[in-house]
């Protein structure tokens, strides 16, 4: 089980306002790790650093044991390290199909067929193949969240970075989206997760970061974090999510 | 001719139509081009350096960022010279400027330095144009293609600016429209258009009124045409309202197609 990503002394402030502070962990091959914590505690900003639409202010992210602020190309370093977004952020111009397209061509110098190939394998991996020639305004949040795994797929990630994919859904779209990552996970595929879903955390997760004001309070196996929290402000955090989730 | 010279305003309008209607149609045809030509160029113009200006400054030390900060300084300053003065204005300046610096000689035809001045007007107003249909698309997007390793120009011609396009296209039309009546200016340099046309023929029978009549009237069908053709357009553009669910695996092999929701 190879390494794909070590985070070292990361560091994000905005201005004055410190965000994350000192945080490290590395993600293996095929982990599957959920973080969680309270809004405001520097979850999307953590996603948001390590594919770099942040610039991190300290410390340092290794991609296979290289630096990947300087010694990967920024586009290469992207297309492995996908990311899927709370508020979907499909290509508005777009059909279904050639959301999935357009990366692969522009990025990973695909040809056409081949491309709309790959495009409808993932699309039917995620049940959407149907829709291809819809546009995203015509399709609901839960279709658009699963179009938007697909486009992400679509680049062979080496890992797929979820900032909250379910928190933009109604209700009764929620299944439909875990489902799909559910899935992901037990096909292998190394996932970073931000999630409110603390049942899904439990049963898919291999490792779950519990983050508070911008540090990794706790670092375990679900089933550790879950039933035998060791920091105060974990067990404070869960007491108060589990009440109301479960 | 002395037998039947018109009396009433319509003898005098079919009478002008008569003898000056070939010459209000180079006029039309002259006014039509600078227009199409000059908001085309303009709109070029606008997008480049729209594009420029959201090219995020390099990272780094402030002298790493000079270069880029000059440019935008230096766009900047064009479009507010070219939004802050009437198009007259900058016509004399830049005719006769070209002319004393030697860019153009006395007698050379004045057509392409009309279309130059166009251009470059509306170039000041469509930066600002498409920069504002840029911002209007939700900067989401913009960030999902930086996450699959698109660079900034593939994401700018792929996604942002076929959407800032579209959302301005009422904005771009209402440019020709403008320049259509507004290359009327361009008469101080003696561009034949179709202002200019009017002038000649009201002052070879002193009837201004009825010559002004004919060429508002032909202003009035330009700029009315126009506008439902570009709306035609923008509802091409907009493509499709429907579309088809292809039978998958798990469904049958029929194809149904749903109509949109309104969006
Ligand atoms: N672009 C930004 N500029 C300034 N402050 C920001 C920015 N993005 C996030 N923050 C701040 O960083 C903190 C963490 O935000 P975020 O990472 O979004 O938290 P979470 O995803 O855990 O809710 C918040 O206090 C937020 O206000
Ligand atoms: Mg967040």
């Amino acid at each position: 089980m190879g390494e794909i990503l070590q985070i070292n002394h990361l560091e994000k402030s905005f201005g004055d306002h410190a965000v994350l502070r000192d945080i490290n962990f590395s993600v293996q091959q095929g982990d599957v790790i959920c973080i969680i914590g309270s809004s405001g505690s520097g979850k999307s900003t953590l996603l948001r650093c390590i594919n770099f639409l942040e610039q991190p202010t300290g410390g340092q992210i290794l991609y296979h044991g290289k630096d990947a602020a300087t010694a990967w190309k920024r586009t290469l370093y992207n297309s492995k390290v996908g990311m899927v977004f709370q508020s979907f952020n499909l290509f508005g111009n777009l059909s279904v199909l050639e959301n999935c397209v357009l990366g692969q061509m522009q990025v990973l110098k695909a040809r056409r067929p081949e491309a709309e190939q790959r495009a409808l394998e993932y699309l039917e991996k995620v049940g959407m193949a149907a829709y291809r020639q819809a546009r995203p305004a015509q399709l609901s949040g839960g279709q658009k969240q699963r179009v938007a795994i697909a486009r992400a797929l679509c680049m062979e990630p080496e890992v797929l970075l979820f900032d909250e994919p379910t928190s933009a859904l109604d209700p009764e779209m929620v299944g439909e989206v875990l489902s799909v990552m559910q899935r992901l996970a037990a096909a292998g595929m190394t996932m970073l997760i931000v999630t409110h879903e603390m049942s899904f955390a439990r049963d898919v997760a291999s490792r779950v970061l519990f983050m508070d004001g911008g540090v990794i309070v706790e670092d375990a196996p679900p089933a550790q974090l879950f039933s035998a929290p060791q920091q105060p402000r974990t067990q404070e955090f869960l007491k108060r999510v589990l009440e109301r989730q479960l | 001719m002395p037998s039947n010279i018109p009396t009433t305003f319509i003898q005098w309008i079919s009478f002008l139509v008569d003898k000056y209607g070939q010459l209000f149609l180079r006029g039309t045809g002259v006014t039509l081009l600078v227009a199409l030509t000059g908001t085309v160029l303009g709109f070029i113009l606008g997008l480049l350096v729209a594009i420029v200006r959201t090219i995020p400054l390099p990272r780094g030390k402030w002298y790493r960022q000079l270069p880029m900060r000059l440019v935008y300084l230096l766009l900047n300053v064009y479009i507010e010279v070219f939004r802050g003065t009437p198009m007259i204005v900058q016509s004399m300046v830049i005719y006769y400027g070209s002319m004393m610096v030697g860019i153009i000689k006395r007698g050379t035809p004045v057509l392409p330095a009309a279309i130059l001045i166009v251009s470059i007007n509306t170039g000041a107003y469509m930066a600002e144009i498409v920069r504002g249909g840029i911002i209007s698309v939700d900067k989401g997007q913009k960030e999902a293609t930086t996450a699959i390793g698109m660079t900034h120009w593939q994401s700018m011609v792929h996604v942002v600016l076929p959407q800032a396009v579209r959302n301005i296209m009422p904005s771009i039309g209402n440019e020709f429209v403008v320049n259509i009546k507004d290359s009327s200016v361009l008469n101080v340099i003696s561009l034949n258009e179709l202002y200019f046309t009017g002038k000649s023929a009201a002052g070879n029978y002193g009837r201004y009124f009825e010559s002004f009549a004919i060429i508002a009237c032909i202003y009035l069908v330009l700029t009315f045409t126009v506008t439902r053709l570009l709306r035609l357009l923008e509802r091409k553009m907009d493509g499709s309202k429907n579309y088809t669910i292809y039978g998958s695996q798990s469904d049958s092999q029929s194809e149904i197609t749903i109509p949109a929701e309104e969006a």
